[in-house]
C-alpha cells in the first residue's frame, strides 16, 4: 500500500514537472506568429546594410511564401531589379536578368548572396527546428527563455540557433545564428511594434559577428495573406515575367 | 540615332499594346554603363599589315543607357548606345532587346514578342542553347538581343513543357539566330536533380535533340552536364591547301563554307563553393561544329603564302593585306575551342561588395589558352569592374594566332 502511494506521488510530481516545462514546439509556434501569422503570403521587405554605423546599401525584396518550405524572392532595388531566387525546401535556383535562365545553386552559394536571402525568406522556426530549453536569462534587462535550436533539415541557413524569447508574451528578442562550421555568424535582434492592431516583429537587426563593423536591418514593410499558384514555384516558370498579383 | 525599320515596327506595336495599359502599372529601371577597352595587337602576327584593315588592337568604348522593366502587360529592355572605336567614326543606336507579353488564355500560358530564350546549364559552353545561341566568355558583353518568338507554355509544380516558334515566317537566314524554327522544351525536377530536354527543327541544322542535367549532391557541390545531337551543320574554314594565286588574293575566298554531317556537342562541369566565399568551377567540353586544329594551322599557312607576295612586282599590297584581313573573320565565331577546358576560381564577399575571379581556358585540341583576371566592386547603385585577358599558347593554335595579345577593360554601371 505504502509502495503504491509512493509511486502515485512520484508520477504526479513527474507530470507536474513536465507540465511546468514549456513545450519547445509550442514556444516556437508562438514566436513564429509574431513574424508571420499566415501559411501563405506576400512579405515586402527592405534591407539596409551598415558599415561602421553608416548606411551603405538599401535593398528591396518581395517574398512569396507557401507551405512546404517554398519561397520565391523577387529583387526590387535598382541594382538587382529582375533577379529572382526560388527556394524549395533544400533546393535553390537563381535567375539573373542578364542570362534569363534559372541557375541551380548550392546552399553555400545561397548564403553568399547580399543580405543572405535565407534571412529574408525564412520567417519561421517551428517547421525547421527542434530544441531544448536551456533556462532563463535576461536580455537588456528583459527576462527571457533561452532555447537551443537544432535544425531538423539540412537546407537551413543556420543549423544551430540560440534563441531568446520574452518570458512574458513569448515574442522573439534575440537569436544567435550559427553557420554549418558552428561559428557564430550573426546575432539577430527583433523589434516589436503594432501592425494593424496586432503586435508583430517590425524589424530584425543582424549584427555580423565575423565582421563586427557590419550590421543589417531587415524591415518588414507589409505582410499580406495570399495563396499563389504552384506554377510560380516551378523553376522553369522563373523565365516568365509574370508576378503573382 | 538610327533604328532599323523592323525596330520601328516593334516600337509601334509595343506602344499600341502598352500605352493604354501604362496607366495601370509602370515598373521601370534605368541603368547607365560606361565601358572602356584597350586591346594590344600582336606585333609579330602572321596577318601583318592586314590587321590595319580590321578592328583588332583598337581601343574602344561605349556609353550604354538601358531601360528595363514592365509597362502594363509588356516587358521591355531597350538600350541607347553611343560607341566609339579607334580609327572609326563614333556611332549611336537604339535597340529593342526585348519587348514581349506573357499572357494566359483559356487557362494556358503564352508568350509573344521579342524575348531572350537562353537555355542550358553550363558556363563556358552551352550545347543545348540552340534558340538564343548566347556568345560566351565575351569581355563586358552588351545585353543579349531577344528572338522574335511565340510560345505556348505549360507548368505543373515540378515539370514544364513549351512549344516555341522562333522568327515566324523565316527560313534560313544569314545568321543562325535569325533562322525560323520550331522547338519543344521540356523540364522536370526529380528530387535534387533538374532535367532539361529540347528538340528543335530548322532548315539549317535539321533536327537537334539535346538534354541537360544539373544536380546538387551536397551543400557545396553542384554538378552539370549537357549533350546535343545535331542532324547537320556548317562551318567556315580557311581556303583549302593548293589554292591558286587568284584564290589566295580574293577576299571573298579567304574563307569557305563547309557542310557538316551529323555532329555532337557535349559539356560536363562542377562547381564547389566554400563558406568563405571561394568557389572553384571546372568544365570540359566538345564542340563538333568548331574549327579543328588543322583548320587553324591552314589559316596560318595561307597567310604565310600570301605575305611573300608583298614583294612580288605587280601584286597589289592592298590585295594581300585585304585577303589576310578577310581571313581573320574566322576568329569572329561564338566558340573557337573544339575540345576545351575551363578552370575558374572566384571569390566574393557580399558584405564588402568585392569580388574577384581568375579564369584559365585551355584548348585541348590545338594547345591554345587564355587567362582572364577580373575584379569588381558593388556599392548601393554603382558597380565597377575591371579585368585583363591574355591570349597565348601554341603559336599555330586559335588563341596563339589571334591577332591580339591582351585586352584590358574598365566598366562602370549605375542603376537608378
Amino acid at each position: 500500500m505504502f509502495k503504491t502511494l509512493f509511486l502515485v506521488a512520484m508520477a504526479t510530481l513527474s507530470l507536474g514537472a513536465v507540465a511546468a516545462e514549456p513545450n519547445i514546439k509550442s514556444l516556437l509556434k508562438d514566436a513564429d506568429a509574431f513574424r508571420l501569422a499566415m501559411d501563405s503570403g506576400r512579405v515586402e521587405t527592405e534591407v539596409r546594410t551598415f558599415k561602421a554605423g553608416v548606411q551603405d546599401k538599401t535593398r528591396l525584396y518581395t517574398v512569396y511564401l507557401k507551405p512546404g518550405h517554398r519561397s520565391l524572392v523577387l529583387f526590387r532595388s535598382p541594382a538587382e531589379r529582375g533577379q529572382k531566387m526560388l527556394m524549395l525546401k533544400d533546393d535553390y535556383w537563381l535567375m539573373m536578368p542578364s542570362s534569363q535562365r534559372p541557375l541551380r545553386i548550392t546552399p553555400m552559394q545561397k548564403l553568399l548572396g547580399e543580405a543572405s536571402t535565407g534571412d529574408i525568406a525564412t520567417m519561421t522556426w517551428g517547421d525547421d527546428y527542434d530544441g531544448t530549453l536551456l533556462g532563463e536569462e535576461n536580455v537588456d534587462y528583459l527576462p527571457c527563455l533561452k532555447l537551443e535550436l537544432t535544425a531538423t533539415r539540412k537546407g537551413v541557413s543556420y543549423p544551430r540557433i540560440v534563441l531568446f524569447l520574452a518570458k512574458k508574451g513569448r515574442h522573439p528578442v534575440q537569436a544567435e545564428l550559427y553557420v554549418a562550421s558552428d561559428k557564430l555568424a550573426k546575432i539577430a535582434r527583433f523589434t516589436m511594434g503594432d501592425v494593424e492592431g496586432r503586435r508583430q516583429v517590425t524589424s530584425m537587426t543582424l549584427i555580423d559577428h565575423l565582421q563586427k563593423e557590419r550590421s543589417t536591418e531587415v524591415h518588414y514593410l507589409s505582410r499580406t495573406a495570399k495563396t499563389v499558384s504552384d506554377e510560380y514555384f516551378n523553376p522553369a516558370f522563373l523565365v516568365r515575367a509574370e508576378v503573382p498579383e | 540615332m538610327k533604328a532599323p525599320p523592323r525596330q520601328h515596327r516593334l516600337f509601334a506595336v509595343l506602344a499600341a499594346v502598352v500605352l493604354p495599359a501604362a496607366a495601370q502599372e509602370v515598373d521601370l529601371g534605368w541603368t547607365t554603363r560606361v565601358i572602356a577597352e584597350a586591346h594590344q595587337r600582336r606585333s609579330d602576327s602572321i596577318f601583318g599589315a592586314g590587321l590595319d584593315l580590321t578592328s583588332f588592337g583598337s581601343e574602344r568604348g561605349r556609353i550604354e543607357q538601358e531601360l528595363r522593366g514592365r509597362v502594363g502587360p509588356a516587358n521591355v529592355l531597350l538600350t541607347a548606345t553611343a560607341a566609339g572605336q579607334q580609327g572609326q567614326k563614333p556611332e549611336a543606336r537604339v535597340r529593342v532587346h526585348e519587348a514581349f507579353v506573357d499572357f494566359t488564355l483559356g487557362g494556358e500560358r503564352f508568350t509573344a514578342g521579342k524575348k531572350v530564350l537562353s537555355g542550358d546549364v553550363g558556363y563556358a559552353f552551352r550545347p543545348i542553347d540552340v534558340l538564343q545561341r548566347e556568345p560566351r566568355l565575351q569581355l563586358q558583353a552588351p545585353p543579349m538581343e531577344g528572338i522574335p518568338s511565340m510560345s505556348w507554355d505549360n507548368f505543373t509544380a515540378d515539370s514544364a513543357w513549351s512549344v516555341v516558334l522562333t522568327n515566324p515566317g523565316h527560313g534560313q537566314r544569314d545568321a543562325a539566330k535569325d533562322d525560323g524554327s520550331v522547338a519543344l522544351k521540356l523540364y522536370r525536377r526529380a528530387g535534387t536533380v533538374d532535367l532539361h530536354g529540347i528538340a528543335r527543327h530548322s532548315a539549317r541544322n535539321g533536327v537537334e535533340i539535346g538534354a541537360a542535367v544539373a544536380a546538387v549532391p551536397d551543400d557545396a557541390l553542384e554538378l552539370h552536364a549537357s549533350l546535343l545531337h545535331q542532324q547537320r551543320g556548317a562551318q567556315r574554314v580557311p581556303l583549302a591547301d593548293g589554292a591558286t594565286l587568284t584564290q589566295l588574293l580574293n577576299n571573298d575566298q579567304a574563307l569557305e563554307s563547309r557542310r557538316l554531317g551529323a555532329l555532337q556537342k557535349a559539356l560536363i562541369g562542377a562547381t564547389w563553393t566554400s563558406e568563405s566565399g571561394l568557389s572553384l568551377m571546372s568544365e570540359l567540353w566538345w564542340d563538333g561544329s568548331a574549327n579543328s586544329a588543322a583548320d587553324w594551322q591552314r589559316l596560318a599557312r595561307n597567310a604565310a603564302l600570301r605575305n611573300p607576295l608583298l614583294t612580288v612586282p605587280g601584286v597589289p599590297t592592298l590585295a594581300v593585306n585585304g585577303a589576310n584581313a578577310a581571313s581573320t573573320r574566322l576568329f569572329a565565331q561564338a566558340n573557337l575551342v573544339r575540345r576545351g577546358a575551363l578552370v575558374r576560381m572566384a571569390w566574393s564577399d557580399a558584405a564588402s561588395g568585392w569580388s574577384a575571379a581568375a579564369d584559365l581556358l585551355a584548348s585541348l585540341e590545338d594547345g591554345g589558352r587564355t587567362l582572364m583576371l577580373s575584379v569588381g566592386h558593388s556599392a548601393d547603385q554603382l558597380r565597377i569592374d575591371g579585368g585583363l585577358r591574355i591570349y597565348g599558347g601554341k603559336s599555330d593554335s586559335a588563341f596563339g594566332l589571334l591577332p591580339e595579345r591582351r585586352a584590358i577593360f574598365v566598366a562602370l554601371s549605375l542603376a537608378y
